[in-house]
């Protein structure tokens, strides 16, 4: 069954050696030149962090954003071409009358093509995925962001929940559909669907918020909004490391009454970082929810988990479903 | 000995359409079977259940004494071609006896060798470039070389030119001479299945019609001709499954029940095959008698 599964699907294998090597090599020289420019513009005597931050964002920032979306797509692209025609091609083509009807359990018949064909797709992603983390760590490390919905699905282990993830829905809807091009079209759309609503509507809530009251800081502040109604908002505060879920907190002043225009203007227009340090020392704060930094593995370990337990689910379905023939 | 397919009240429903209603069978060991119906009677239906393609909505289906496709045992001992004979279209020749030889603990590599070499089939090419015979003949070779003890066969040679046809029975019965196997072949046509089966059933509007061996089934049945009114009523001891009426005479089909028939009856005369299974599907495909119809088995000509 090895062997057959082998032969109907090496085509593909080598296919996915050969982008496997082009992209590999890709990224090792980016993250080899990464390395050079983080020697030359972070590790040096007196460089300023906030100068090697713009040369790092104009160099880098684009070829890393695409690598990672190509990291999450390409769990997306495997569970489309490798995971939804595995058995629909064989009920199109008919087949599966044909296999069915050796001396090999349907059950067998699939484990062995789902498990080989989920590992190939895991082993790609994870391959691609731990190259890009190698490749993008002095950037990342730079600035501090792992939690940006950007990064988080395209670092470490969380594509390869969603390789796994993939190939099983892939195999399961073509297992429902039977026909090859829509069971393509449904997995894509689901996929990419999932894609949105996890890190939107799961993700935050995987684990319990810490709210806190936090001093206003120049440093983390990016700006303030001052809105019609007179509230004062600061602008995408950061807490480092974190992943921070109230998007443009409140003001409050030392003494817990929402801060005022006129407290914001009482400091001079000058400097962007003049006018920040002048509106420090006026004690503000806010209250904040957010992810602390030291829980980004333990995300990770959830996101991948959670991929993986809808994968266990499908796979369930699928084994449930296939030893009872197509009626 | 255990019968190769012994099926109890079996059915089976597609959504609202009735694919196979109550079909009680036995089939004994070491026969070829033919199953004889029109299109849409219900032949794959069977054949699919008896493969453990499908499962049955109700009643049972025993294949060789067990549930069909139950686990990798039950299904070496059955080898089934499907309709349309299905190959992997990418796959050479060879590539398709290795499948065969790495998924079949029973494999002949001596037999499917030879059959390859027989029918002249390459094993370098790749099987979705083959002529309808030739993938006839791989997909035979491929059931085949498992040595399963009934070989099931659906339409076989239904795509198939009236040369390939004779080619391919030919190789079939050569087989079955060869590895005593019991075989279960359906066809629409019952001139492909005349000249080999020796146990016969027919299956039309979703029902078996007929069962039976061949020679006890012809043995069994009469044509009768009388001028009209002679037959009214008909002989005791007899089914009739279809009455012609012309202006002046009267010819009945019948089955003889009890044997006696020719008792009093010597006129009476034997069927062809054809003739009598023709009577059966003639008798399939009227009308549901309502109550105030007068002879429901009429057919006029």
């Amino acid at each position: 069954m090895i062997w057959l599964t082998w032969r109907q699907f090496r085509g593909q294998a080598l296919v996915a050696v050969a982008v496997l090597a082009t992209l590999a090599t890709y990224l090792v020289v980016l993250g080899l030149r990464i390395r050079t420019a983080y020697e030359v513009n972070v590790d040096c005597a007196g460089c300023s962090v906030e100068t090697a931050k713009d040369v790092f964002e104009n160099a880098y920032f684009t070829p890393l954003l695409l690598t990672g979306f190509l990291v999450v797509l390409v769990p997306g692209i495997v569970g489309a071409f490798w995971g939804a025609p595995l058995l629909a091609r064989e009920f199109e083509a008919g087949t599966h009358r044909l296999v069915w009807n050796q001396s090999i359990s349907r059950t067998r018949w699939l484990a062995v093509k789902l498990g080989l064909v989920t590992l190939a797709g895991a082993t790609l992603t994870g391959a691609l995925s731990l190259l890009l983390t190698w490749a993008a760590s002095p950037y990342d490390k730079l600035f501090d962001g792992r939690f940006d919905p950007l990064l988080f699905p395209a670092r470490n282990i969380a594509p390869l929940g969603y390789a796994v993830f993939a190939v099983v829905a892939g195999v399961t809807v073509g297992l429902l559909v039977r026909r090859t091009v829509p069971a393509m079209a449904i997995l894509l759309a689901g996929f990419v669907l999932l894609q949105i609503l996890v890190p939107t509507m799961v993700r935050p809530h995987l684990q319990p918020a810490v709210t806190e009251t936090v001093a206003w800081t120049a440093a983390n502040a990016r700006g303030l909004m001052i809105n019609g109604t007179g509230e004062v908002r600061t602008e995408n505060f950061a807490v480092p490391g974190a992943w921070v879920l109230t998007s443009n907190p409140q003001m409050f002043d030392a003494a817990g009454n929402p801060a005022t225009q006129e407290q914001i203007e009482s400091c001079p227009h000058s400097e962007p970082s003049v006018h920040k340090a002048c509106i420090e020392t006026k004690g503000f704060h806010m209250t904040l929810s957010y992810q602390p930094a030291d829980r980004y593995w333990t995300f990770q370990w959830l996101e991948f988990g959670f991929y993986l337990v809808l994968a266990g689910l499908l796979a369930g379905f699928a084994f449930w479903r296939i030893p009872r023939g197509l009626n | 000995m255990t019968p190769v397919l012994r099926t109890d009240a079996l059915g089976k429903r597609y959504g609202r359409r009735q694919a196979l209603t109550n079909v009680t069978l036995s089939i004994p060991a070491r026969r070829v079977v033919g199953l004889v119906g029109p299109n849409g009677a219900g032949k794959s239906t069977l054949l699919n259940l008896a493969s453990g393609m499908i499962a049955p909505t109700t009643g049972t289906i025993e294949v060789l004494g067990s549930r069909p496709a139950a686990d990798a045992t039950q299904l070496a001992r059955v080898g089934f071609v499907a309709q349309d004979t299905p190959v992997y279209p990418n796959l050479s020749v060879g590539d398709h006896l290795r499948l065969g030889a790495r998924l079949n603990p029973g494999w002949d590599d001596r037999l499917a060798q030879q059959r390859i070499n027989q029918v002249g089939l390459d094993p370098t090419q790749k099987a979705g470039r083959l002529s309808g015979g030739q993938r006839a003949q791989l997909a035979l070779t491929l059931a085949a070389a498992k040595r399963p003890e009934l070989l099931i066969f659906d339409e076989p040679v239904a795509a198939l030119d009236p040369l390939a046809r004779r080619t391919f029975l030919q190789s079939l019965m050569e087989f079955v001479a060869e590895l005593e196997v019991s075989v279960l072949l359906s066809s629409h046509l019952l001139g492909d299945l005349e000249r080999v089966c020796d146990h016969l059933i027919v299956l039309a509007a979703s029902r078996t019609q007929l069962a039976g061996d061949v020679e006890e089934l012809l043995t069994a049945h009469y044509r009768l001709v009388a001028a009209r009114g002679d037959l009214d009523p008909p002989p005791p001891g007899i089914e009739v499954i279809q009455a012609t009426h012309t202006a002046r005479q009267t010819t009945l089909i019948v089955r003889d029940t009890t044997g006696t028939l020719r008792d009093h009856m010597p006129a009476a005369e034997h069927l062809d095959l054809e003739e009598m299974v023709l009577a059966y599907l003639g008798r399939a495909a009227e009308p549901v008698p309502t109550a105030n119809a007068g002879q429901p088995l009429e057919v006029s000509r």
